[in-house]
């Protein structure tokens, strides 16, 4: 990999970030300068050789000044105001993005129900804030940082490959302004759009495209690369730790992925940021007593956060407090309605509690806010199953399978709901390709086996059922729900093998039959089959093979068939 | 005042003979006082001048003069036709038929005017340049202006009379005479009495360079070129200090229509608005160059009085004219607000400016400048114009149409106040009182063809398509170059199945509509770009209609009707995951389009059918490969049968709602 090769000077970074922290926080970009503030911490042994700060006096500067106090103070309007003639980048930034900010914080006042989240067609303002950045455009008026603005704006207006080609000019502008990557990265829809994109040739794109492949769930690529800045010089970024974690949890490697948080918390305890991630991974490994601790902790820094509120309604939700869940993660969206793990956990929770309108809702916005939320997609899926529309739950299965082409249960719930349709060759195929991407649940080779039976594939289903018994032998410590499902295929392998006149491998799985209750007879009876024929071979005599046979195909209809329940577990990773 | 006169009558009067006064002095304190506007001293010192002089006619001119400032027209009259003067002097014969006008007693006016003989008056004047006095003149007025200004009055009368036809013909000979008459000239333009050629033939015809120098020849060229019809220019380039980026001009009317045909969907169409706009001075496409070379001129420093021409307001208003027909309603609502600030009441930039409000919905603003105007102009159409304006982008009809109704009840002429009274009904889908409202607008406005279009409109919402080509064509031939009605026949060509007559109107208008610069086009033409990607869908372009619909959605985002149009060309390009994804960004704007949903069924289904489980799809499962395959392919293809099929009538709704 070209990424491999990274090479990175120190000094040359520091210097840039230095002035990229100043232009941004002029600007009132406060998110892109904590980044780059966060990554110019990391290095801060680096020494930079002092220079001589020159007072630059620039023109309109109180005019800039009075704007910039407005704007601090979220006075967006006056803002706009006082720098309506200003024709210097700052101020000139300042009017645009003050607009911008004044309509979406209307935006936000005027809703009133998280559940129907504002209007997108009401968007006249906005509508008439892009024209007047199209105009500018055009004469190329912009500079780097409103480019970035008239970006977020396309894409506020759902045109997102014009938005595209916009922020890769801001980039190419200001590759200091992070937001832009941010922006970008949120919009590339795949690998080969990535390596086609015109970006400039600078140190921040390493950080853009592991950020990019994370975004991509590529997550080897990012880590990769994660690994080659934490050795060039970013081992203290906690930034870079934290998208390793969730790389970490991407790859499922949830304890690889606790562990990092941890030690992300530790040293830096009043974090918030990711902390959602956290939670969701504590979630899944159940962790109570960590999960209620990192809810206090939360809310004792700061009650009023996405990511607070995504953490307390995960603990509601692993107590089974569902409504009580919702109700915080409506209070995340009532502060952002672009945050996607709420949507997403929301409409977990409303599967939980059973309304399926307002889960589908919830899964709905989720994909407005990103189409790559699998479990959004997946959720979907799961909620048009519930209401017996096969054709759009393939298509939402399919979807979720689509960005997540390893994990074995979008595809086995693919292939369950091609069961359905009696598309058993199609089902086949995705049980087929879920065990052999690893299955989580266990599953799919037992139906694939079923399928395989169905298709009058016996000798494949035998083998799958062969598989089957051997892995489950393995792991079945304990008690195990799937048991009928285990002494069937001994059933189904003893009668196989009895028709091929195996008898002694047929022995010994009708022999394991009796072990259980539900199939004990079938399992007598099997044994008295194969005691006969096996009398029967003794005396060299075939004539009542025939007989048998009859026996056994019957013995095999009565098998229970696909008894197959519907699973709501909510993905959580 | 009475101990004054007595003082005056005993001192002087009686004991200073006539001849040692000088009456001139008097003369200078009634004009003087005139001056002052201080009337009623005037008219007293006047009555006494008469009196002194024993009756000069110009004196009792004087006298007259003052009385009709005072507005006693009735005695001012009676005083000048008692004296006979009206017989003789022309301009005596001019006030009285002044105050008669001002009397409202246009019989009587017209009686009065039509006694003297002007081509007597003119001879006179000719042969003997002295004699003024005798001919009338009193002063040294120039005698082609009393001329014109008497033509001027006549054209006036006959109007007020409904005598339309004359009185155009009139102002049209006061211009002839006097090009600087600019009453006249906007007496002729203002009400859309001629069509922008007549206009455009009119300018021409007027002798400027006999009358003006070379340089004020340009200039006043320039200035009534401003004036002139702005809809049908394709490209104007006004010079201008004030406004950054140059637009081309779409007609205004157009952007009325393209609305009109929306209204099924957005209610509050600011049709009204579109109207009011005064009529400017048409530039012809032929013309553009020459207007250019104008400018150049214009611009140019040596042409200092030009460029300081530029900050009149009239000038300003036209600049603003030509934003709102350019649909550039945020841009033109600069200049027009400036404007107002400048000169709170400016007569001809309100109907503009109020237009603009309601095209931006700003319903605050205009309730404020409503309530100002009729506070101190109840007797101004525009003021209950501006109220009926209010109560209808704030979605209240009945009200807007009685305030609409008090506007043109003032003014008759006022066609803005007609249109917007039938877009009242036609909002609320009353077609043929709309078509009424519309009909007495197209009698008030010869030249403008926003009427007859509105009308074609109205009939082809009514499904009478025959009629409503017939509107657009006679609409057409009033403005030829105007994109919207060409859109409009572009429409009624898709409904009559003519889809490449259709996208030759649409790509005609298109083309107009295409600034100099190719990015901005203004968002009024959204539907436009839809159109013409419906027709192209017709016509098997797919990949052509798609662009436009992308065109489309550009200029106005996240609309229901764009995403399901571009999702149903995906479809029928069997571009199935693309369709799936696009009906569902429709759906989730609009969640209870039929068609959509439908569509939506009908590919889903597809989808799930025909595409492998998933990108991959192994075929290498063994021994798998059976003979169904065919038997999916075969009815796949009836589902595409049936759904193609649907889809066309679906579609045809789709493109009314579109419209």
């Amino acid at each position: 990999m070209s990424e491999s090769e990274i090479k990175l000077d120190l000094v040359v970074i520091k210097k840039d970030l230095t002035a990229g922290i100043r232009e941004c926080s002029q600007r009132g970009l406060y998110h892109s300068a904590k980044w780059l503030s966060e990554i110019n911490f990391s290095i801060a042994h680096i020494k930079l050789p002092l220079e001589t700060s020159s007072v630059v006096t620039e023109l309109e500067s109180e005019s800039y000044l009075l704007a910039k106090s407005y704007f601090d103070l979220k006075e967006y309007d006056r803002c706009a105001f006082f720098t309506e003639t200003c024709v210097e980048p700052k101020p000139r930034f300042l009017h645009l993005y003050s607009q911008y900010l004044s309509i979406e914080k209307k935006k936000l006042d005027n809703m009133t129900d998280t559940n129907c989240p504002p209007d997108p067609t009401k968007n006249n303002a906005l509508r008439m804030l892009c024209t007047s950045l199209k105009e500018d455009q055009f004469v190329n008026k912009l500079d780097g940082y409103c480019l970035y603005l008239y970006g977020i704006i396309l894409k506020k207006l759902d045109l997102n490959s014009l938005a595209m080609d916009i922020f890769v000019d801001a980039i190419n502008e200001e590759p200091l302004h992070w937001g832009a990557w941010q922006e970008l990265a949120l919009l590339v829809p795949d690998k080969s759009t990535l390596l086609s994109l015109r970006l400039p040739n600078h140190w921040m794109k390493h950080f853009f495209l592991a950020h990019v492949y994370l975004e991509q769930l590529n997550n080897e690529e990012a880590l990769d690369i994660y690994y080659d800045l934490h050795s060039q010089g970013f081992d203290k970024s906690t930034y870079i730790m934290a998208q390793m974690a969730i790389a970490y949890h991407n790859r499922r490697e949830l304890d690889k992925a606790i562990l990092m948080f941890k030690e992300l918390l530790h040293l830096d305890p009043y974090r918030l940021d990711n902390l959602d991630t956290y939670s969701n991974l504590l979630y899944v490994k159940e962790m109570k007593t960590e999960l209620a601790n990192l809810a206090h902790t939360a809310v004792n820094i700061d009650k009023y956060r996405v990511e607070t509120c995504c953490v307390i309604g995960n603990y509601y939700s692993l107590r089974s407090e569902h409504s009580k869940a919702v109700l915080y993660f409506q209070r995340a969206l009532k502060l952002n309605p672009q945050y996607l793990s709420a949507w997403t956990l929301m409409g977990h929770e409303f599967m939980e509690m059973k309304n399926t309108n307002a889960a589908i809702q919830s899964y709905r916005q989720a994909i407005e806010v990103n189409r790559r939320d699998y479990r959004a997609w997946y959720g979907l899926g799961q909620t048009y199953e519930i209401l017996k529309m096969p054709f759009y739950c393939i298509y939402y299965y399919k979807q979720a399978q689509q960005l997540r082409p390893n994990d074995s249960r979008m595809i086995l719930a693919l292939g369950e709901t091609y069961e359905k349709l009696d598309k058993h060759e199609n089902a086949l195929k995705c049980y087929y390709k879920a065990c052999n991407v690893g299955d989580v649940e266990g599953m799919a080779l037992v139906k694939l086996a079923k399928l395989y039976d169905k298709l009058n594939e016996v000798d494949n289903a035998a083998a799958a059922y062969t598989e089957f018994c051997f892995k489950e032998e393995d792991q079945r410590a304990g008690g195990y729900d799937g048991e009928n499902e285990f002494y069937n295929a001994f059933q189904y392998l003893a009668n196989y093998h009895l028709k091929r006149g195996q008898l002694e491998d047929a022995y010994a799985y009708a022999y394991k039959c009796i072990e259980h209750d539900e199939t004990k007879e079938q399992g007598k009876s099997l044994l008295k089959a194969i005691a006969t024929k096996r009398a029967e071979q003794e005396g060299f005599n075939a004539k009542s093979s025939d007989q048998s046979k009859a026996n056994v195909t019957d013995i095999t209809n009565d098998g229970n068939g696909s008894a197959m329940e519907m699973v709501f577990s909510p993905l959580n990773n | 005042m009475l101990l004054k006169m007595a003082g005056d009558t005993d001192m002087e009067m009686k004991t200073v003979s006539v001849d040692n006064i000088n009456v001139d002095n008097y003369r200078k304190l009634v004009h003087t006082y005139l001056n002052l506007h201080a009337y009623n001293t005037a008219l007293f010192w006047a009555d006494k001048v008469v009196a002194l002089t024993s009756g000069n006619p110009r004196d009792i001119y004087w006298l007259a003069q003052c009385m009709f400032l005072l507005k006693q027209f009735h005695r001012a009259a009676h005083l000048l036709r008692s004296k006979n003067l009206d017989k003789t002097y022309i301009l005596c014969n001019y006030l009285t038929v002044r105050c008669l006008f001002e009397a409202n007693e246009l019989n009587e006016a017209l009686k009065v005017l039509n006694s003297m003989d002007l081509e007597v008056f003119l001879q006179a004047g000719n042969t003997s340049c002295n004699t003024t006095m005798d001919a009338g003149m009193f002063d040294d007025t120039p005698k082609y202006q009393v001329q014109s200004s008497v033509l001027l009055l006549k054209g006036k009368v006959l109007e007020a009379m409904d005598n339309r036809g004359l009185a155009s013909e009139c102002y049209k000979q006061a211009l002839q005479c006097d090009v600087y008459c600019f009453e006249a000239f906007d007496s002729l333009i203002r009400y859309h009495m001629l069509s922008a050629a007549e206009e455009q033939e009119l300018l021409n015809s007027l002798p400027i360079s006999q009358q003006c120098t070379a340089i004020e020849a340009d200039v006043l060229r320039t200035l009534y070129k401003s004036k002139l019809k702005k809809y049908n220019t394709i490209v104007g380039l006004i010079p201008s200090k004030t406004c950054k980026p140059i637009y081309n001009n779409t007609p205004l009317q157009t952007s009325l229509i393209v609305m009109h045909r929306k209204f099924v969907n957005i209610s509050d169409t600011p049709k009204t608005s579109t109207m009011n706009c005064t009529p400017n001075s048409e530039v012809r496409t032929d013309k553009v160059e020459d207007t250019k070379s104008d400018q150049m001129v214009l611009d140019s420093p040596e042409n200092g009085i030009q460029v300081r021409l530029q900050q009149s307001l009239d000038l300003a208003v036209s600049q603003a004219e030509l934003f709102y027909y350019n649909c550039d309603y945020v841009q033109c609502s600069k200049i027009t607000e400036s404007i107002l600030k400048e000169d709170p009441y400016h007569a001809s930039c309100l109907p503009i400016h109020i237009s603009c409000m309601v095209e931006l919905k700003q319903s605050n603003k205009l309730f404020t400048l409503a309530h100002n105007l009729v506070d101190l102009y109840p007797n101004l159409a525009i003021s209950w114009f501006a109220v009926g304006c209010y109560y209808y982008v704030i979605g209240k009809r009945d009200s807007a149409r009685r305030f609409l109704a008090k506007s043109t009840s003032l003014d008759r002429l006022f066609g803005p106040a007609w249109l917007a009274f039938g877009h009242s009904f036609a909002v609320e889908n009353e077609h043929d009182q709309a078509m009424a409202a519309y009909f007495k607008a197209s009698q008030l406005m010869k030249g403008c063809h926003l009427p007859l279009l509105y009308i074609g409109l109205e009939c082809g919402l009514t499904n009478n398509v025959r009629l409503a080509e017939r509107f657009f064509q006679q609409a057409q031939i009033i403005a030829p170059d105007d994109p919207f009605v060409m859109h409009e026949m572009g429409v009624i060509a898709f409904q009559n199945l003519d889809f490449e007559m259709a996208e030759r109107h649409f790509q005609d208008a298109l083309t107009r509509v295409k600034p100099i610069k190719d990015s901005i086009v203004p968002e009024r033409w959204e539907p436009l770009l839809n159109n013409l990607g419906h027709t192209c869908r017709k016509l098997k372009k797919y990949s052509d209609a798609l662009e436009y619909h992308h065109q489309a959605l550009v200029l106005c985002p996240q609309s229901a009707s764009t995403y399901s149009a571009i999702a149903y060309v995906h479809s029928l390009m069997n571009n199935i995951e693309d369709a799936v994804h696009w009906f569902h960004k429709a759906l989730g704007l609009r969640r209870d389009d039929t068609f959509s949903t439908t569509m939506l069924n009908y590919v889903i289904e597809q989808l799930s059918m025909e595409q492998p489980p998933y990108p991959d799809a192994p075929d290498y499962i063994p021994d798998f490969e059976i003979a169904t395959n065919a038997e999916e392919d075969s009815t796949t293809n009836d589902n595409v049968g049936n759904a193609s099929e649907r889809q066309i009538t679906a579609s045809d709704m789709s493109i009314e709602v579109d419209l």
